[in-house]
């Protein structure tokens, strides 16, 4: 083996294993291929307002004189960062090392010479792959006016608008969905240049002879083909002999031809994409969810949790894999996605970590068998997620505890706990009632004691509710686990600990507001 | 010469399902009498049917005193049930339970006293869980577990040193160690001591007092300014 070849492998091995090089590797990776990555929108942000500074600057520069700092700016600068970025780009897009350490370690089991032959078609081959990729030759455009100042060639500037599809995520879903229809958009454009050229052709023949015809050269045959057939018709050129306008009938036909085609084209692959880019665009916006709640079915008692949470402000996403309570959950104004919540896939596709932005997991299908395999599915995955099933018959109830879900929920026992309170206490049930409900202004809160409220108040004496009208009913101590009812003025309040409170929702607002500000009045 | 029977207070559970079954085995503390009522016949339970010809449980039950619970899977059927029951005992006290709002609306038109809507309940049961833990659990503690913790209605009969005063200018729990969360006057039915409506009322003799406090501390402030006295649904909201 060569000293060069043996160099080449050594520094392969060495990057592969450099954690600072994966490192800085993979942040610019996110940086500039992430849509996920939280700094990307500011890195695409930057790169936007600098494409349009460099058009401001093209026009401005055509009537007025401009400072020579902001040409330089233009040209320079703003040049050596798309370079950056398009060096950037052409590193990511490949790992000439992980190329280099396969091709070794095939050698060495196949006991074959490294060649250094070999190692470079190959990573020719998927460097030159990203170079001629349309997005790295706009890229490349885009640089140009750093290399040459000549007045024309500065119009490639403009190319640098083109690289605004590269930021924007809606185009790029543009174009994948076009790309669908790409083998229907080839045979149409091989119609429409068929029927260009030959139209073209012929009214040259039939026109060029003519001293009164403005159609002189085959140039201006081309230029009336293409205004003719896209059906644009400007009037500037036309042909005036018998034969000519007898080609232009049939350009006109076949121009109202391709117009139609090429529409019902482009509207079936985005009606057949529909439900996809619906789907993404649900994706999407549950990437951007902070904390959420991960409801699993939407029937019956899930979409009126959905409805009473939402009304809470909390943020919602919706999971089933039946399509029609999905619509009817999209109709209801939540985020739903098509996926079935018993399988693993569906929270991949989501793209989400569970254990971080999902505030829990309700499992409110009105099937055991489905809430259990839902259950186990988010358990096998996150061990920490807190999970609510609803259960539809007691027999099932050790399955589910079983399966992992942290609290069950049982509309037969909630029935013989109503039925008992109803005719055991019917002032406390309807007390608790009219203090649950939404309608009767008066409200029943618990606030976390926060660092921020131990600040100002460490006991009960301090805490000063009556002045808010707000009457205290008891601490809940997290230490003990326990609740005190009508808490003694010294009692101690600690980091951790709930305050219950009952009054006028507005009083309790300000209660709350004036804790972590101590605005006592 | 008529022999004269003495009428039972009782629970009439209608309908045999897993609902029933558990109404009935959560209110065994409270009525000795409960029956239960299946529109089919089978051996569990006694048969009924929707004509309106109730004369036997009338001869059997002190109606005015008993609570029938309307527990039939099929709401028309509840509803009808309802109506039949209510077109014939006037002071009968219904509980009725339905699938959701809509039926409840209607059981509510029908003359139940109460309805529970189960999707509803058990939606909002769920959303109190995530949204007020700690709240939920100290409610559920004082209605549904054995705790000390109990909510009573008292009314004021004797001279109290609070008579004249505004509820919440008086300190509850200080004084007499339990906490009012409600008062009933004669010119409103019901408010919450925090409302804009309490406000402006002062305490009087006859006023009714929901309390919450320890069983205790309860008895000996009943002991000190009244008598428990019993619930009248019809002054609640439903």
């Amino acid at each position: 083996m060569s000293i060069l070849s043996r160099a080449i492998i050594n520094i392969s091995y060495a990057l592969d294993d450099s954690q600072k090089y994966n490192d800085a590797k993979k942040f610019f990776y996110n940086l500039l291929e992430n849509d996920n990555y939280r700094l990307k929108k500011y890195f695409d942000g930057f790169m936007i307002t600098l494409i349009f500074l460099s058009v401001y600057i093209l026009i401005r520069d055509v009537k007025h004189d401009i400072n020579e700092f902001w040409i330089n700016f233009n040209n320079i600068i703003i040049s050596i960062i798309f370079l950056i970025e398009y060096l950037l780009r052409f590193w990511v897009s490949s790992s000439i090392s992980k190329v280099v350490i396969h091709q070794n370690e095939h050698n060495l089991l196949l006991n074959r010479e490294f060649s250094l032959k070999k190692l470079f078609i190959v990573v020719a081959k998927d460097k030159l792959k990203y170079i001629l990729s349309i997005k790295a030759i706009i890229d490349l455009f885009a640089i140009i006016p750093f290399f040459h100042q000549l007045r024309l060639l500065r119009v490639l500037i403009l190319f640098r608008v083109f690289k605004l599809f590269r930021y924007a995520k809606s185009f790029q879903t543009f174009v994948s969905v076009l790309a669908t229809k790409k083998f229907e958009f080839i045979t149409l454009l091989m119609f429409a240049s068929i029927i260009i050229f030959v139209s073209s052709v012929l009214v040259y023949v039939m026109e060029a002879n003519n001293p009164s015809s403005p159609i002189n050269t085959l140039f201006d045959a081309l230029y009336w083909s293409i205004v003719t057939i896209s059906t644009v018709g400007y009037g500037d050129v036309t042909a005036v002999t018998t034969e000519g306008r007898a080609v232009a009938l049939v350009v006109i036909t076949s121009g109202i031809a391709v117009l139609a085609f090429s529409t019902s084209l482009v509207v079936s692959a985005f009606s057949e994409k529909l439900d996809e880019m619906k789907e993404m665009k649900s994706i999407d916006n549950v990437s951007k969810f902070k904390n959420f709640y991960l409801i699993c079915g939407y029937e019956g008692v899930a979409g009126e949790v959905a409805k009473m949470l939402k009304k809470n402000d909390f943020q919602i996403l919706v999971m089933d894999e039946d399509e029609k309570r999905i619509k009817q959950a999209v109709k209801d104004g939540f985020e739903a996605l098509n996926f079935d919540p018993g399988e693993v896939d569906s929270y991949k596709k989501l793209n989400i970590d569970l254990s971080k932005h999902v505030k829990a997991v309700l499992a409110l299908r009105q099937s055991d068998v489905e809430n259990v395999y839902t259950t186990l599915t988010v358990r096998s995955m996150h061990q920490d997620v807190y999970i609510l099933s609803l259960l539809m018959e007691e027999m099932h109830r050790n399955k589910l505890s079983i399966a992992g879900a942290n609290e069950i929920i049982y509309a037969k026992d909630l029935v013989g706990m109503i039925a008992k309170e109803f005719v055991g206490q019917p002032v406390a049930f309807e007390v608790i009632h009219a203090l649950r409900s939404e309608f009767s202004g008066v409200d029943m809160e618990e606030i976390l004691v926060t660092g921020r409220i131990l600040k100002y108040i460490s006991s009960i004496n301090q805490l000063e509710n009556e002045k808010f009208r707000v009457v205290l009913l008891g601490i809940w101590k997290k230490e003990s686990d326990e609740f005190i009812f009508n808490p003694k003025s010294d009692t101690v309040i600690e980091l951790g600990d709930y305050l219950v409170v009952i009054g006028n929702s507005l009083f309790i607002r300000e209660f709350k507001r004036a804790l972590q500000k101590k605005i006592f009045r | 010469m008529k022999k004269l029977v003495e009428k039972k207070e009782a629970a009439l559970i209608f309908g045999y399902n897993e609902y029933s079954l558990e109404i009935a085995k959560n209110i065994s503390f409270k009525y000795k009498n409960i029956e239960v009522f299946s529109l089919e016949k089978n051996e569990d339970s006694s048969h009924f049917d929707l004509s309106d010809d109730w004369s036997e449980l009338e001869n059997k039950f002190d109606m005015d005193n008993s609570v029938a619970f309307c527990v039939l899977q099929d709401d028309a059927t509840n509803i009808f049930l309802t109506l039949s029951l209510r077109a014939t005992f006037k002071n009968l006290n219904i509980i009725a339970f339905c699938k959701n709002k809509e039926g409840a609306n209607k059981l509510t038109l029908a003359g139940a006293n109460k309805v529970i809507p189960l999707v509803q309940t058990t939606a909002a049961m769920i959303s109190d869980m995530l949204r007020k833990p700690i709240v939920t659990k100290v409610m559920h503690g004082i209605l549904y577990e054995k705790s000390d913790l109990k909510i009573a209605q008292i009314r004021v009969e004797k001279e109290a040193s609070f008579i004249g005063k505004y509820p919440f200018e008086v300190n509850w729990g200080e004084d007499f160690g339990i906490i009012v969360l409600s008062i009933m006057q004669d010119d409103i039915s019901s408010s919450f001591i925090y409302s804009s409506k309490a406000k402006h009322k002062a305490i009087k003799n006859g006023d009714i007092l929901i309390v919450v406090g320890y069983d205790n501390d309860i008895i000996e402030f009943e002991s000190l300014i009244g008598s428990r006295c019993e619930v009248n649904w019809g002054d609640w909201s439903r």
